[in-house]
C-alpha cells in the first residue's frame, strides 16, 4: 500500500515537471516563429538593399548578386543626402522644443495647482478629439506667406511639430505624479522658489522621463508623413525622408527605385534604431509608466 | 430602477448577475447624459451669474473708485498708477495703445471687421473681387488682385478675438482698481512690479511656464479649429480659392450634403467609411490588446530564458521608422512582391479573385482589410507587449502564491488575476488606443496609398475618389491635399463630425470604465 | 524663539468640506506644543496652514506677531520634518542637509560647520556622504531633523515624524526628541495620533476631533480632567471605560449605581459635584481601567464581570470582561498586587467583582457628552 502511495506521488512529481518542460518548449517555439515574423521585414529590407541585378521588385528574396549599387546611386543620383539631413535637423530642433513645451506643461498641470486647471485638462482633451491635421489648410496658407514651406518646409515644420505638443503631456505628468510632494513642500519649507524646486530638486529626478521625451521628440520627424506632405508639395529641397522615399514606390516609379528605396529605409533605420536601441530603458520605463496611470 | 443591497446581490445567480450589471449600464446612459445636460446648464448658469456679479463689481468700483479709478476705467492702467503699480500699469496702458492703434490704421481691425460680412447668407468674404483687367502699359490682361477671402477671415477672426482680449483686459484692470481700494482701506501695502516680477518663479510659476506651451496651443491649434469651424459655413474649395474666386458664406447649406444617400454622396460616403473605421479601430485595438498580452505572458513565462532578447526582437520593430517598414511590407504582399508572388506560385489566391484579375490581396474588399489589421498586429503588439510586461510586472506576487494554494491554477490564473488586472490598469489606454486606431493614418495611408482599390459604390465623393480602405482621417487628408478637387468646406463639416463621433464614443467609454470610477482598488 | 497665534482659523476644501473649524490657539516662546487627535481630525491640515502649505480659509496666523497668511512658506521662518522624511534622492546626506544654507548663499564653511555641528548631536557623521537610500528608517529620520534643524528658525514643525518607525524605534526617538528639544531651544508644533507621543513630548496638548478643538492643556489637565468623553476615551490606554448609569444624591452624599454595585463619589469630586448643585441624574460615568481594584463577591460596591480576554502585559495584566448585559469592560491590575492564587483563578470564564475610589471617577451629560465639573 504505502509502496504505491510513494511512487503515485513521485510519477505525479515528475509529471508536473515533464509537463513544464514540454510547455516551455512549445514557448520557445512560438517566441522563435514571432521572432522570425518580426524580423523578416528588417532582413528583407537589408537583403534587398544589396540587390545588384534588378532594381524593381523581383519576387524573391535572396540577391543574385551582390554590391553597393544602390548605395551610391542613394547618394549619387537622388536628393537623399538632403533629406536625411532636413530630417536630421529637424529631429534635433524637435527634440530639444518639444521637451521644453511637454514637460513645463506637465510639470505645472501635474505639481502645481491653480484656478483653472482643470479645465484646462479638459479643454485639451476636448481639444485633442478634432482631427487635428486639419488646421494644416490654414497653417499652409499662412506658412506660405512667411515662406516657410517649399525649400523651407523644414523650418515651418519644427513650429508645427512644437507648438502645440504641450497637449502631449499625458506620459511625463504621470512620470511626475509619482514623485512625492512632500519633496517639493520641503523644499519649499527650505526656502526654495516655485523656480528653485523646479531646476533643483524635480528636474534631477526627472532624468528618465527627460530623456524619453527628448527620444519621442528626434523620432517624430523621421516617421512623419502625413503633415510633411502639406507643408512639401513636391518641393524636393524641402522634403523630409518620408515625403521624398513615398514616391519610389508609387506604380510609376517603382520599377527603378525598389531596391533604392530599400537601401535608403537600411540608411534611415540605423541611426534612429541605434539611438532608440541605446535609450530603450527609457522608453520601456515611459511606456509602460504612463500606462500605468493613464 | 431598483437598485439591489449588496446581499440581495451575491444572492443572484452568474447570469442574474451579468443581467444586472447589463441593466445597470443600460440605465446608466440616460442618467449620464442628463447629468451632461445639467452640467452644461449649470455651465452657462454660472457664467451668467459671473457675468451678472462682474457687473455690479464694476458699478461698485466706479462709484466708490476715486477720480483715478473713474479715469482707467477709459485709460487703462491708471489706477494702477495711483496706487503705485508702475509695471502692471505701463503693461496695461500699452496694450491699450496697441489696441487701438490697430483697430484704427488703415487695413488695421475696423478695415476687416468690415470686410467679413459675419454669416450673411450669400454674402462673399472679402468685397473686391481680383479680376483680370486690360493694362495700357503692357497692353494685355493682366491680373489685379482683390481681397483674398482666406486672409480676410483670418484676420477678421484675430480681431474679433482681440476685441474679446480688449474687454476682458479693461475687466482686469477694473478689478485690480478694487482689489488695490480694498487692500489700501484695509491700510496695507499693495503688490509692487518688484512683487509681481518676483511671484513669477513663485506662486504665479504655473503662469511663466504656461505661457509659451499655451501660447502654441492657442495659435496653432485652437485658433485654426475655429477658423475651420467657420469654413464648414462657407463655400470654401479649389474653385473658390479665396483668392482668384471670393468664397462665400452658405449658412447651413452644405450640411444638407450629408443627407446625399446616392452615389457619390456624401452621406453614403460617410457612413460606409464610419463603418469601416469603428470595425478597423475596434478590431486594431482588440487584436493588438489580445494578441499583446499574450505575447507578454509568454515571454514573462517562468522558465523562459533571454527574455531581453525577445524583447529586444520585438522593440527593434518600434524604432524603424513606421513609413519605411509599412511601405516595405506593404510592398510585400504586391502580386510581384515576395510573399504576394509565393500566394500566387502555391495556388493560395482564391479561384474567385485569380478570376476577376486581383493577382494581389490588396486588390479584393474584404482581404485587403483582413490584411491590413493582420499588418498592424506586426505594428502593434511591440507596444502592448512593453505595456502589458510592465503591468505583468506590478501583479503582486502573493496573489498567484494565495490562488495556488486556494487550488487555482494555469488558466484560472490568468482569467481570474491576470486578466482583471491588466483590463484595469489598460483601461484608459485601451480607450485612447481606440481613438488614435480611428485616427491612424499612417498603416491606413502607408500601406494601401500605392494599391487604392476604389470602392466602386461610393466612386467619388467630396472631390476625391473613395478607396474601400479609406478611414475617415485618409478621407479628409485627400480632400485637403489634392488641390485640384479640395472641398474644404466639405472637410471642416465632416472634420466637425469626427470630433461629435469621438467625443461622444469617448465620454461613453470613459465614463463606463471601471479604472474612472473606483480608482483605488487595485491599489 | 517666537511666538504663534491663530485666531479663528478655518480651512475649507472645495466649496463645504470643512477640514478646520475655528481654530483659536496661543502658543508661548519655546513652548512644545502637540497636536493630537485620530486621523481625518484637522491636526495635519492646521499645521500644514502654519507652514504654509496650505491656504487659509479664514483666520490670521501670526507669527511672532507678524501676520503670515500671505507669505510663502520660505518667508515664515520655520523649519519642518514631514511623515515620509521627503529627503531629496538625488543629494547626498550632507547636501540635504546643507540645502536651505545654500540656497539662503550661506558661506561655505558655515555650512559645512552647521551641517556637520547637526549631524554630530544626531550621530549621523558617519553618513553624511551616502545618499538616502541607503539609510535605514530611523537614520532617515534623523537626517530629516538634522535639516530642520541646521536652519535655526523660529519655529520647529513636525508632522507625525515618529509614524514611519517600528514601535521600538519609536520610542527611542521619542526620547532623543525630548533630549533635542534641549538642545534646540525654540517654538515647537507637532503633530501626532499617538496619544502617548502626546501626554510624553508635549507642554501642551491640543486634542481635535473633525475639525473641532476639543481641548486644550497639559498632559496632566487633559488626562486628570478631560473636557468631554471625547478627550477622555482618547487620552490614556488602554482607553476609558464609559457606563450610562445613575448619580444618586441621598443624604448630602453623592453615588453612582453602575449595574448594580453602589460607590460612593469621594474627597474633591464630590465637593466639585456639590459646589455646582449637582442633583441625582442620568450620566455617563468614566473609569480608567487603572482605577479599578480588585474586590469581591457580596461587596456592595462591586461590579461583577466575566472575563473574556486575559492579556498578561508583564508588569500589568489587562483583563476584558464583560458585565451582565453584555457591556465591556477593561480592567488594568499591576502584576505585582496579585498572588500567585489570584493569577491563576482570573482566566477566561471566570468572574471577578471590580470596585473603583470614588475620587478618579469622571462624569459626562449623556446629551452633550461634556464633563460635569469643568
Amino acid at each position: 500500500m504505502k509502496k504505491t502511495d510513494n511512487k503515485a506521488i513521485k510519477k505525479t512529481g515528475l509529471g508536473a515537471k515533464a509537463s513544464r518542460r514540454i510547455d516551455n518548449t512549445v514557448v520557445y517555439i512560438v517566441l522563435i516563429l514571432i521572432s522570425l515574423i518580426w524580423l523578416f521585414p528588417l532582413f528583407g529590407l537589408i537583403l534587398e538593399s544589396f540587390k545588384v541585378e534588378y532594381q524593381g521588385q523581383t519576387g524573391y528574396l535572396w540577391p543574385q548578386q551582390f554590391g553597393f549599387d544602390n548605395y551610391i546611386r542613394l547618394f549619387k543620383e537622388t536628393d537623399f543626402f538632403k533629406w536625411f539631413i532636413n530630417t536630421g535637423i529637424m529631429g534635433v530642433c524637435t527634440a530639444v522644443l518639444q521637451t521644453i513645451f511637454v514637460l513645463s506643461m506637465s510639470y505645472v498641470l501635474s505639481r502645481l495647482r491653480f484656478k483653472g486647471r482643470k479645465g484646462l485638462m479638459n479643454a485639451m482633451l476636448v481639444l485633442g478629439m478634432f482631427p487635428g491635421f486639419l488646421t494644416m489648410i490654414l497653417i499652409y496658407k499662412v506658412f506660405s506667406d512667411l515662406g516657410l514651406v517649399l525649400e523651407m518646409a523644414p523650418v515651418g515644420l519644427i513650429i508645427v511639430y512644437c507648438a502645440s505638443s504641450g497637449m502631449g503631456y499625458y506620459v511625463s505628468k504621470g512620470f511626475f505624479d509619482t514623485i512625492p510632494k512632500s519633496l517639493d513642500e520641503a523644499a519649499r519649507v527650505d526656502g526654495a522658489t516655485r523656480f528653485q524646486v523646479f531646476y533643483k530638486v524635480i528636474m534631477p529626478l526627472a532624468k528618465p522621463i527627460v530623456i524619453y521625451t527628448i527620444l519621442m521628440g528626434f523620432m517624430a520627424p523621421w516617421g512623419d508623413f502625413m503633415l510633411a506632405s502639406y507643408l512639401i508639395h513636391q518641393n524636393s529641397a524641402g522634403m523630409n525622408v518620408a515625403v521624398g522615399m513615398f514616391e519610389w514606390l508609387s506604380k510609376t516609379m517603382v520599377n527603378s527605385h525598389y531596391t533604392m528605396f530599400c537601401a535608403a529605409g537600411v540608411v534611415v533605420a540605423i541611426p534612429v534604431t541605434t539611438v532608440f536601441l541605446c535609450l530603450q530603458k527609457y522608453y520601456v520605463e515611459g511606456v509602460t509608466g504612463g500606462a500605468v496611470k493613464g | 430602477m431598483k437598485r439591489l443591497n449588496d446581499l440581495d446581490y451575491l444572492k443572484l445567480n452568474k447570469f442574474g448577475k451579468l443581467l444586472y450589471k447589463l441593466k445597470l449600464f443600460l440605465f446608466a446612459i440616460p442618467v449620464f447624459f442628463k447629468n451632461l445636460g445639467l452640467k452644461i446648464f449649470g455651465a452657462i448658469k454660472g457664467f451668467g451669474l459671473g457675468i451678472k456679479n462682474s457687473v455690479s463689481d464694476i458699478a461698485y468700483t466706479f462709484v466708490k473708485g476715486n477720480w483715478a479709478v473713474k479715469l482707467s476705467f477709459l485709460i487703462f492702467g491708471f489706477g494702477n498708477f495711483y496706487y503705485g503699480q508702475i509695471l502692471r500699469g505701463i503693461l496695461f496702458l500699452l496694450f491699450e495703445v496697441v489696441f487701438i492703434g490697430y483697430m484704427i490704421v488703415p487695413s488695421g481691425g475696423a478695415y476687416w471687421l468690415s470686410k467679413v460680412n459675419w454669416f450673411q447668407n450669400g454674402a462673399t468674404v472679402g468685397t473686391v473681387q481680383g479680376e483680370f483687367k486690360y493694362n495700357e502699359l503692357y497692353d494685355t490682361d493682366i491680373w489685379v488682385a482683390g481681397d483674398d477671402s482666406v486672409k480676410v477671415l483670418l484676420y477678421g477672426l484675430l480681431t474679433v478675438i482681440f476685441i474679446i482680449a480688449f474687454v476682458y483686459t479693461w475687466r482686469m484692470q477694473i478689478k485690480q482698481c478694487r482689489i488695490c481700494m480694498d487692500i489700501t482701506a484695509k491700510g496695507k501695502k499693495v503688490k509692487s512690479g518688484k512683487d509681481d516680477l518676483r511671484s513669477l518663479v513663485d506662486d504665479q510659476f504655473h503662469k511663466t511656464m504656461l505661457s509659451l506651451p499655451l501660447a502654441g496651443i492657442l495659435i496653432f491649434t485652437v485658433l485654426p479649429i475655429i477658423y475651420m469651424v467657420l469654413i464648414a459655413f462657407t463655400s470654401y474649395d479649389a474653385a473658390h480659392d479665396g483668392y482668384s474666386n471670393l468664397f462665400s458664406w452658405v449658412g447651413l447649406e452644405h450640411f444638407n450634403e450629408l443627407l446625399d444617400f446616392g452615389k457619390g454622396g456624401i452621406g453614403l460616403a460617410f457612413g460606409e467609411i464610419l463603418a469601416w473605421t469603428l470595425m478597423w479601430a475596434f478590431f486594431a485595438t482588440f487584436t493588438n490588446y489580445f494578441l499583446g498580452m499574450f505575447v507578454a505572458i509568454l515571454i514573462n513565462k517562468k522558465g523562459i530564458r533571454l527574455k531581453k532578447l525577445w524583447r529586444t526582437v520585438l522593440v527593434m520593430t518600434i524604432a524603424i521608422p513606421q513609413f519605411v517598414s509599412l511601405l516595405y511590407v506593404a510592398k510585400l504582399f504586391d502580386s510581384s512582391g515576395i510573399i504576394g508572388k509565393l500566394l500566387l506560385d502555391w495556388n493560395l489566391i482564391p479561384d474567385s479573385m485569380l478570376a476577376a484579375k486581383q493577382f494581389s490581396l490588396w486588390q479584393n474588399p474584404i482581404s485587403s482589410k483582413i490584411l491590413l489589421i493582420v499588418l498592424n498586429i506586426w505594428v502593434g503588439i511591440p507596444h502592448i507587449m512593453l505595456m502589458a510586461t510592465g503591468i505583468l510586472m506590478n501583479i503582486p506576487q502573493d496573489l498567484y502564491e494565495s490562488s495556488r494554494i486556494d487550488g487555482a491554477t494555469g488558466w484560472k490564473q490568468y482569467s481570474k488575476i491576470t486578466l482583471p488586472y491588466m483590463m484595469f490598469v489598460m483601461g484608459p489606454y485601451l480607450l485612447t488606443s481606440f481613438v488614435n486606431n480611428l485616427n491612424n493614418f499612417n498603416v491606413i495611408y502607408l500601406l494601401t496609398q500605392n494599391n487604392q482599390l476604389i470602392n466602386t459604390d461610393i466612386g467619388t465623393a467630396g472631390g476625391v475618389s473613395v478607396c474601400e480602405t479609406d478611414l475617415l482621417i485618409t478621407w479628409l487628408y485627400k480632400m485637403t491635399l489634392n488641390s485640384a478637387e479640395s472641398k474644404y468646406y466639405m472637410a471642416s463639416i465632416i472634420g466637425i463630425l469626427v470630433f461629435v463621433v469621438v467625443a461622444v464614443l469617448s465620454l461613453i467609454v470613459y465614463n463606463v470604465m471601471p479604472s474612472t470610477r473606483n480608482e483605488e482598488d487595485y491599489k | 524663539m517666537a511666538t504663534v497665534k491663530l485666531t479663528n482659523v478655518k480651512k475649507v476644501y472645495g466649496k463645504d468640506t470643512v477640514a478646520v473649524q475655528d481654530f483659536n490657539l496661543d502658543i508661548a516662546d519655546k513652548e512644545f506644543i502637540v497636536f493630537v487627535g485620530p486621523s481625518g481630525c484637522g491636526k495635519s491640515t492646521t499645521l500644514r496652514m502654519i507652514a504654509g502649505l496650505e491656504d487659509i480659509s479664514a483666520g490670521t496666523v501670526e507669527i511672532d506677531g507678524v501676520v503670515v497668511n500671505d507669505l510663502q512658506p520660505r518667508d515664515r521662518d520655520i523649519a519642518m520634518v514631514f511623515q515620509n522624511y521627503a529627503l531629496y534622492p538625488h543629494l547626498t546626506v550632507f547636501e540635504n542637509m546643507a540645502f536651505s544654507l545654500r540656497l539662503k548663499k550661506v558661506p561655505q564653511d558655515v555650512v559645512y560647520e552647521k551641517v556637520t555641528q547637526a549631524a554630530e548631536i544626531l550621530g549621523i557623521t558617519e553618513y553624511l556622504m551616502r545618499k538616502p537610500r541607503a539609510l535605514s528608517g530611523g537614520q532617515r529620520q534623523r537626517v530629516a531633523i538634522g535639516r530642520a534643524m541646521v536652519r535655526d528658525s523660529k519655529v520647529f514643525l513636525m508632522d507625525e515624524p515618529l509614524s514611519n518607525l517600528d514601535a521600538k524605534l519609536r520610542n527611542q526617538m521619542r526620547a532623543e526628541i525630548i533630549l533635542l528639544r534641549q538642545k534646540i531651544d525654540t517654538t515647537f508644533i507637532y503633530v501626532t495620533h499617538d496619544q502617548t507621543e502626546a501626554m510624553t513630548l508635549g507642554d501642551r496638548i491640543v486634542i481635535m476631533k473633525d475639525g473641532f478643538v476639543q481641548q486644550v492643556g497639559t498632559p496632566t489637565e487633559v488626562f486628570d480632567m478631560p473636557d468631554n468623553l471625547f478627550v477622555a476615551e482618547f487620552i490614556g490606554a488602554p482607553k476609558m471605560n464609559t457606563f450610562k448609569t445613575q448619580l444618586v444624591y441621598e443624604d448630602g452624599k453623592y453615588y453612582v449605581t453602575p449595574y448594580g454595585a453602589k460607590i460612593e463619589v469621594t474627597g474633591a469630586k464630590a465637593e466639585m459635584l456639590k459646589a455646582r448643585g449637582i442633583t441625582s441624574r442620568e450620566i455617563v460615568l468614566g473609569i480608567r481601567p487603572e482605577h479599578f481594584v480588585l474586590s469581591s463577591e457580596g461587596d456592595s460596591a462591586a461590579i461583577p464581570c466575566k472575563i473574556t480576554v486575559n492579556e498578561m502585559m508583564g508588569s500589568e495584566l489587562h483583563l476584558h470582561g464583560v458585565e451582565e448585559n453584555g457591556d465591556k469592560l477593561i480592567v488594568r491590575i499591576p502584576t505585582i498586587s496579585l498572588t500567585d492564587e489570584q493569577r491563576s483563578s482570573l482566566t477566561f470564564g471566570s468572574y471577578i467583582y471590580v470596585t473603583c475610589e470614588g475620587k478618579v471617577m469622571h462624569f459626562f451629560d449623556p446629551e452633550t457628552e461634556k464633563n460635569l465639573l469643568t
